[in-house]
């Protein structure tokens, strides 16, 4: 299994298909019987797989879209960057691409490690004592207020 | 320049004995009987360093000036630390002085610990090795770091790291890359490397890291030291500046088992600044560390021992195996059940997890916005200023884990990533439950190879990935782990060490610390101490 793993990763390439046609049946089987929001899923997953088809299907393959990638994540990125992230994303999407072979069909998706509850604390506000310090991080600051470029009535 | 030193005095309190190198392999002991004529175990830092301050045989203040020479001869080639406290002999002083009268001391009184530089520190630079917060002064301790003081511990300095935690090696860090103390061409491990490689070279007694896929065992591994990462909640993340926090865990790395448990022992424990550390007891390990002297002849008759088969299959370098397969053996001899267990899950782990941490990550850094602390590159408009603040403010990794994470959390792709890897961490869970109902505790390597060289795996993501594929299942079950060294294989001027890792069930790192302590002090030759710190002394 150790092996298999090693392997996969070794092997993937920005040549594979990231979700085959093949996997898609797999998913579309197990979650036919959920609801049609699933089915609008597998639809998007359709889609996302014939804009990373195989070299089989010889239609151009497209890695994500980094720029929009960025421009959601405002991180501004310089050409070479972008050229760069487009061939380490894809290659580590595409070996993301296995996790669509398990099947996990009514298996409940765990969201951390099992822990006790209950541990919350009142909702309640607190001041802090070391107000100048928390005050003295901040880059722009003027009379009470985070100074940042003007956003309203702009031209 | 180094023979003209003074030799610190506390230099006599560390076990200098080293392993004599074979040409292959030297590892655990693998007859099955234990000879004690040739033990030579190492000794608990803290409590050597508790017993002659207790004795007046030394002082905090000569401790802590021998600790800082020793940092300035070795720092210059390693590079563990991002900054050195300038209050290490003020503290050091303060510890003197309560002994001078008669007060009682904290259990780390005179300890002196790394932090790693994720973990924030008040008005001490705490980066997270990241441009994005060079200068940046917390202005609270987190509540690991708080209780190490409350009890008498000396923060040293703040430890190099991969950049937020994202890397394997801590090459990926803005400011500088660390060496590792057993050979300067290879990397330490990471993401904490220098919280491991600053313990092997001894600069500070016992260190503070994080662990969100193997970022505390990985990096003990390469250093020859014990990395224990607790159960996920057993620690308060609180001041730990936020990977994954589904998965990130406070870690803690000693020369001996027993530091390593003594100092879990201080930092654990319900906070209620972090909604997700836990209200279970903390039991007192220390009971877990007797003395050689007082062990039977098979101190762990019974223990129940798993070692995992999917971790010693071919793509494992074969010294890696040989020592984890030795070890295995030396258990066996101190009485140990040694039993094979399958994990079906385990090689899903690798994929799942970097879908999980990537899809944080996004949505953690999305704090880093240059408006309230951190570095700042001002423009006309605000989404410029966050856009050009977090372009020069992170690094390649950091862009890029945020970037695969803001992909799979995209709006239709959910589904197929995010949930998909939530559930296969269900069967991961459910695989090693079952798992440590038939056994005490799994074995397997920390690692598939010793160190490698710097800027080996540099530039190929998924390469520096594979070589997390032992330890990641674990933070995604959330289970407690330790490595602890076992063996050399060949590399360097004389030899690299190799860890076995030891997985015990949710919150029971008792079991753990103490099968932990009595493998190491009953491995033959098993001192481990790189060849920089044996020239330095």
């Amino acid at each position: 299994m150790a092996t298999r793993a090693l392997l996969a990763v070794i092997s993937a390439s920005p040549n594979r298909c990231f979700i085959s046609p093949s996997r898609i049946k797999i998913l579309q089987s197990s979650t036919s019987s959920s609801s049609v929001h699933f089915h609008r899923h597998s639809r998007k997953i359709h889609r996302i797989a014939r804009s990373y088809s195989s070299d089989s299907d010889s239609s151009v393959l497209q890695p994500p879209d980094v720029s929009r990638l960025a421009q959601t994540a405002r991180i501004s990125l310089t050409p070479a960057e972008i050229e760069e992230c487009e061939t380490k994303i894809r290659r580590v999407i595409d070996w993301f691409g296995q996790l669509q072979q398990v099947d996990v069909n009514s298996v409940e998706p765990a969201i951390r490690a099992e822990m006790d509850g209950g541990n919350l604390r009142e909702d309640a506000p607190e001041t802090f004592e070391n107000r100048d310090s928390i005050r003295a991080s901040i880059p722009s600051f003027e009379e009470a207020y985070l100074k940042v470029p003007k956003i309203l009535n702009k031209e | 320049m180094l023979s003209t030193l003074q030799p610190p005095r506390s230099l006599s309190l560390l076990p200098l004995r080293r392993f004599q190198i074979s040409k292959t392999i030297v590892s655990a002991a693998s007859s099955k009987t234990i000879d004690t004529s040739v033990i030579s175990p190492p000794q608990s830092q803290i409590l050597t360093t508790r017993r002659s301050l207790l004795s007046g045989e030394t002082t905090a203040v000569e401790i802590a000036k021998s600790y800082l020479s020793r940092i300035r001869l070795t720092e210059p080639q390693l590079k563990c630390f991002l900054h050195v406290s300038e209050n290490v002999l003020k503290d050091a002083q303060e510890i003197d002085q309560r002994i001078a009268k008669g007060e009682e001391l904290g259990p780390l009184a005179g300890v002196l610990i790394g932090v790693k530089d994720n973990i924030c520190t008040q008005g001490m630079p705490s980066t997270a090795a990241s441009r994005i917060l060079e200068h940046y002064r917390p202005p609270f301790d987190a509540t690991a770091v708080k209780k190490i003081k409350e009890l008498g511990g000396i923060v040293v300095g703040k430890t190099n790291m991969d950049e937020f935690g994202m890397g394997s090696t801590t090459e990926a860090s803005a400011f500088q890359v660390t060496a590792n103390p057993w050979d300067l061409s290879r990397v330490p491990g990471g993401s904490s490397g220098g919280s491991a490689a600053a313990v092997a070279a001894r600069q500070c007694m016992v260190s503070l890291g994080s662990d969100t896929g193997g970022s505390v065992r990985q990096p003990a591994s390469f250093c020859g030291v014990v990395g224990l990462k607790p159960t996920y909640g057993r620690v308060s993340r609180f001041g730990l500046m936020a990977y994954a926090s589904s998965l990130d865990v406070i870690g803690c790395f000693g020369s001996t088992v027993a530091d390593a448990g003594m100092l879990l022992h201080a930092i654990s424990g319900y906070d209620r600044f972090d909604s997700t550390s836990s209200k279970q007891d903390v039991p007192e390990f220390q009971s877990q560390f007797p003395s050689v002297d007082h062990f039977e002849s098979k101190p762990l008759n019974g223990v129940k021992v798993g070692i995992i088969r999917e971790t010693l299959e071919d793509g494992v370098d074969s010294g890696v195996r040989s020592a984890t397969q030795e070890a295995a053996s030396h258990l066996e001899a101190l009485g140990c059940i040694l039993t094979e267990v399958s994990l079906p899950s385990f090689s899903l782990g690798l994929p799942a997890y970097y879908v999980i941490a990537s899809s944080e990550s996004s949505s953690n850094l999305s704090r880093y916005d240059g408006v309230r602390y951190g570095n700042q590159v001002m423009a006309e408009e605000l989404n410029k200023l966050y856009e050009c603040s977090r372009g020069e403010g992170f690094g390649g990794e950091v862009k890029m884990r945020i970037l695969m994470g803001t992909y799979a959390l995209s709006a239709g792709y959910y589904n197929a990533y995010y949930k998909r890897a939530q559930q296969v961490r269900t069967l991961i869970r459910k695989d090693f439950k079952a798992a440590l109902e038939q056994n005490d505790i799994l074995i397997s390597p920390a690692a598939p190879s010793a160190a490698y060289k710097i800027g080996e795996k540099k530039d190929d993501p998924l390469a520096m990935y594979a070589g997390d594929i032992m330890t990641v299942n674990v933070n995604l079950a959330g289970l407690p782990a330790m490595v602890l060294p076992c063996g050399l294989v060949e590399g360097g001027p004389s030899g690299l060490p190799v860890g076995l890792q030891m997985i015990g069930a949710a919150f029971d790192e008792e079991k753990l610390l103490k099968v932990g302590h009595i493998f190491e002090q009953t491995l033959k030759g098993s001192s481990f101490v790189p060849p920089l710190l044996a020239n330095v002394a």
